[in-house]
């Protein structure tokens, strides 16, 4: 009985997806999105070859090219130490991309657990779950995040951790909301009635049918984490230096030198606003794909 | 409806408790203690004189105590004192930032619904046109840019080319209204641009909803002009949603709102957090944190109630 009832219930989900033939479905209906999704990998090519790619060392100093203009041998000019901007910026790729998507994993896991036992187990559970959450979004991410990187040193996987601290709250409501709906359908009502252990219901049943609002909350969330740890480097509570991020790239020569050197806070900021762009325009495209009620929306 | 409000309420004075403990035990498992912060580099002190000092700031005492104490303090109105700045009450330094950061705040929400209601609107009854690509790339920028840059570009451009001067002192709105919003355009509009991208969005997609809604249609059938249908009949059905948007945005106003200060040197709750942050005055920190966090807190109760008012069709089931 157990048996047929698994059967039935398996023949609810999603037939398994076919990779290739996917990927070819998603460029032909987002081809916006699919050409960010290039743009996205051409970055973390870049993040990755960092020291195959970069003309220079990201912290090697030029003493006689200080402040020195783009162009020449500087393409992008060199900051007040006389270190090449577009070297840092090549290795900057690396500390945002590693925080942007260590952040995102961690918050959304977490986000995902918390999401999964409120919205299933309900009741008393639920709702100090709920409030415990609430309390976190409460707080101004800046000021939660600028107690966090104060409490804990700042280095890149402290930095990860404060971010994700930020981030689960959000998912783990947008879980929890999704388990809610799945919750009430026919199949997982006939495995509980059957006496399917919760934890089988939830790992068969439940989380295969939440997975796709949690990838697009990933994707659309990358975004902001990275614009985050920029912030955060920005106020100097990020990686120190001489760690080359995109964040304290902008607080330190871009903002004592903007007379003399306009351009230290131009790069930084371009490869940060292409990255989030093209982020965004993946995710939007994700969600279209994966809930097509959507599209155009 | 009272019900409904009644637990709302209790629901929001758990989260403000929550809240307070969090920032409690975040502040407190930083490393180093009070004193060491408040001494900073004041050289060697004896062992036996640490104690007695830790006794008198009462930071010896178990952590549930000293909890009990800030609350007490809270409840006294004073916050406790600032470490750094003897004697003054965290809540009086609190009391000249906040206003500050409300007042950007505010305009900043009102650029981002003066930008963001109009376009999406436009967007919408344009759908698949140019005019709607153009939004959306528009919006899309804005979701990408982060504002902190937005502001420095503008300090660093505008004073090399446009001959713009970022403020230097601060005055305050009822002092010399004109010379305050003087200076507070700028920030309010960077912050608003940020944050109109969403309800661009938001408004967008909900006005495409409501035009394909039975009523619209009826309105058009029975002959109504093109404007007075979306006026009338869109518009009123498509903004619920944007409202609690506006809500749900309060923690991210007052984030965008804290940086932005740090940029533009003004005094608000922002620069206040961040230099006591970077000079280890634990108290005005904690004080600073949990007053932000029940103004969010109130602010989306208080969206939560206006939802009657705005919707009928609301019950409270």
């Amino acid at each position: 009985m157990a048996v047929i009832a698994e059967e039935l219930a398996r023949g609810q989900r999603a037939a398994p997806p076919r990779p290739l033939g996917a990927l070819l479905g998603f460029v032909r209906c987002e081809p916006v999105a699919a050409g960010a999704a290039l743009v996205l990998l051409l970055i973390c090519l870049v993040a990755l070859l960092a020291p195959l790619i970069a003309p220079y060392g990201p912290n090697t100093v030029f003493l006689r090219d200080r402040l020195v203009h783009p162009g020449g041998r500087h393409l992008l000019g060199a900051d007040e130490l006389g270190r090449d901007v577009l070297t840092r910026v090549i290795y900057g790729a690396r500390v945002s991309l590693t925080a942007g998507l260590g952040a995102t994993a961690l918050g959304v896991g977490f986000g995902v657990l918390f999401g999964v036992i409120s919205g299933y187990a309900g009741g008393l559970v639920d709702q100090i779950v709920q409030r415990c959450m609430d309390a976190i979004m409460a707080l101004p991410p800046i000021i939660l995040l600028m107690v966090l990187a104060t409490t804990l040193s700042p280095n890149l996987r402290n930095v990860i951790i404060a971010i994700a601290v930020f981030v689960t709250p959000g998912s783990a409501r947008i879980v929890r909301g999704a388990v809610l709906s799945v919750k009430a359908m026919t199949y997982v009502e006939a495995a509980q009635a059957l006496g399917v252990s919760p934890v089988r219901v939830v790992w068969r049943h439940v989380l295969p049918n939440v997975v796709a609002p949690v990838i697009v909350i990933a994707s659309i969330t990358v975004g902001s984490v990275i614009i985050i740890e920029a912030a955060l480097g920005f106020l100097g509570l990020s990686v120190h230096e001489p760690t080359a991020t995109w964040g304290n790239m902008l607080n330190t020569g871009a903002q004592a030198y903007m007379e003399q050197a306009p351009w230290l806070a131009l790069a930084p900021g371009i490869a940060i606003a292409v990255t989030v762009f093209a982020i965004n325009l993946f995710g939007d495209g994700l969600r279209d794909a994966l809930d097509p009620r959507l599209r155009g929306r | 409806m009272r019900t409904y409000a009644l637990r709302r309420l209790g629901a929001a004075a758990i989260v403000i408790v929550l809240v307070s403990v969090a920032v409690f035990v975040m502040m407190h498992l930083l490393p180093g203690d009070a004193l060491i912060a408040k001494l900073g580099d004041t050289g060697r002190i004896p062992q036996d004189k640490m104690a007695e000092l830790r006794h008198e700031m009462g930071i010896d005492q178990p952590l549930p105590v000293q909890y009990a104490h800030w609350v007490g303090h809270i409840f006294d109105g004073s916050m406790g004192t600032s470490l750094i700045f003897d004697g003054q009450k965290v809540s009086s330094r609190i009391g000249d930032a906040l206003p500050i950061t409300l007042e950007l705040g505010v305009l900043g929400m009102a650029a981002a619904l003066v930008l963001g209601v109009p376009l999406g609107i436009l967007s919408a009854v344009y759908q698949d046109k140019p005019l709607d690509y153009l939004v959306r790339v528009v919006s899309f920028v804005g979701l990408s840019l982060p504002s902190f840059w937005i502001g420095l570009m503008i300090i660093v451009y505008g004073t090399l080319y446009l001959g713009y001067q970022p403020p230097r002192g601060y005055v305050g709105l009822l002092h010399d209204p004109a010379a305050n919003l003087k200076l507070m355009w700028i920030p309010a509009l960077v912050l608003g641009y940020g944050l109109s991208a969403s309800i661009m969005r938001m408004t967008r997609s909900t006005v495409l909803e409501a035009q394909r809604e039975d009523y619209t249609r009826t309105a058009r059938a029975k002959g109504l002009a093109g404007h007075v249908v979306v006026s009338r009949h869109v518009l009123r059905n498509a903004l619920i949603p944007v409202v609690t948007l506006v809500g749900n945005q309060a923690a991210f106003i007052f984030s965008g709102a804290l940086i932005l200060e740090v940029l533009f040197v003004l005094p608000g709750m922002g620069q206040l957090t961040y230099t006591a942050i970077l000079q280890r005055d634990y108290t005005q920190v904690e004080g600073c944190a949990l007053v932000a966090g029940a103004i969010v807190v109130l602010i989306n109760l208080l969206i939560d109630l206006s939802y009657g008012v705005i919707d009928p069709r609301i019950r409270y089931a």
